[in-house]
């Protein structure tokens, strides 16, 4: 900046805006309101009570707790496991009290025939003390050799 | 307390803001306090211009600008606020329909004699001295708004200091010429 330059800005340094005038376009500047942002939060509070409610019910869901109660999940031994294999054995020892030929049946179900012609052919010779429920007759027919009675 | 000790921190927030980002902003929310910040910044020097190019005009063509900058977000076009401010300024000063802009004016606060010198000197010369001196725009943006080549605003910019040089001080020192003296 030169001299000159120097004394223009000194001298022009006197000229200031008039306050009447700043007080006219800053009451222009009044007329516009402030734009107020409180749909963003709003939304930001519904958006975090549904996350709220999100984790709440995951945390409850019953299916939470499914997996604990999976047989292999666990270690054996633990004491986790102890209430499925109640749960299994009060359930067999149910169909087995419901039911006479549940070992017998299971046994055929499994590919044993043993027992079930042992059965069978005791009853052809008349010495069984029960005669074998209609589909195990039939299961035996089907797989036990016919032995010729003397 | 909490209201004005977080005007003040808006107002600390504001002044790291550039002219561009500022002006984005008040668009944005059209907060008050950022508005007075931007036109604090170019209140004076803007007033400055105005009344030294045309003073019976400077009200209401500042009045002009800046409700058209209040009521929607100019077209910067990658130009900086403070040149579209000045050009914008100078075209409301040639469609302002007062008197003739030619003839000088007396500012009645300037009894300054370098003022007043610049009050003598013609439309474009003062222009051109004001656009650069005051405003702070580089000769080729000054160029551009008067129209002219770089080369003769230029020259405009260099006459009117001259001329301005001999209002004050009167005309330059000429060398002595020796005339031959004829009996």
């Amino acid at each position: 900046m030169n001299v000159w330059e120097r004394q223009y800005r000194d001298a022009a340094a006197e000229i200031t805006s008039p306050g009447a005038l700043d007080e006219k376009i800053l009451k222009r500047a009044r007329q516009f309101k402030p734009i107020k942002r409180d749909n963003n939060r709003v939304l930001s509070g519904i958006a975090s009570g549904c996350a709220a409610l999100a984790v709440v019910v995951l945390l409850i869901h019953p299916a939470q707790y499914l997996g604990a109660l999976t047989p292999g999940q666990h270690s054996t031994g633990s004491a986790g496991q102890a209430p499925l294999n109640d749960w299994q054995s009060h359930r067999s020892g149910s169909v087995a009290a419901a039911d006479p030929w549940f070992a017998l049946r299971s046994e055929v179900k499994a590919g044993n025939y043993l027992a079930l012609c042992q059965h069978w052919r005791r009853q052809q010779r008349g010495k069984a003390s029960e005669q074998l429920p209609r589909d195990l007759e039939n299961q035996a027919r089907e797989h036990c050799r016919l032995l010729q009675t003397r | 307390m909490d209201a004005r000790r977080r005007e003040s921190l808006f107002h600390k927030d504001f002044q790291h803001l550039g002219d561009e980002a500022l002006l984005e902003y008040y668009h944005a929310t059209r907060n008050l306090e950022a508005f007075r910040q931007l036109y604090v910044r170019y209140k004076d020097c803007l007033y400055r211009y105005c009344t030294q190019m045309n003073f019976a005009g400077a009200g209401a063509i500042l009045e002009e600008l800046w409700s058209g900058l209040l009521e929607r977000p100019p077209e910067l076009r990658g130009r900086l606020l403070r040149t579209w401010l000045f050009i914008r300024t100078d075209r409301l000063l040639r469609n302002y329909a007062g008197s003739d802009p030619n003839t000088p004016r007396e500012i009645p606060a300037a009894d300054n004699p370098l003022l007043k010198g610049l009050q003598q000197l013609p439309r474009i010369e003062r222009n051109i001295l004001l656009l650069h001196l005051e405003c702070q725009l580089p000769l080729a943006t000054v160029a551009d708004i008067e129209k002219l080549s770089l080369k003769k605003c230029r020259e405009h910019f260099q006459r009117g200091r001259e001329r301005l040089e001999e209002i004050l001080h009167g005309p330059k020192r000429q060398p002595w010429r020796i005339e031959e003296v004829s009996v």
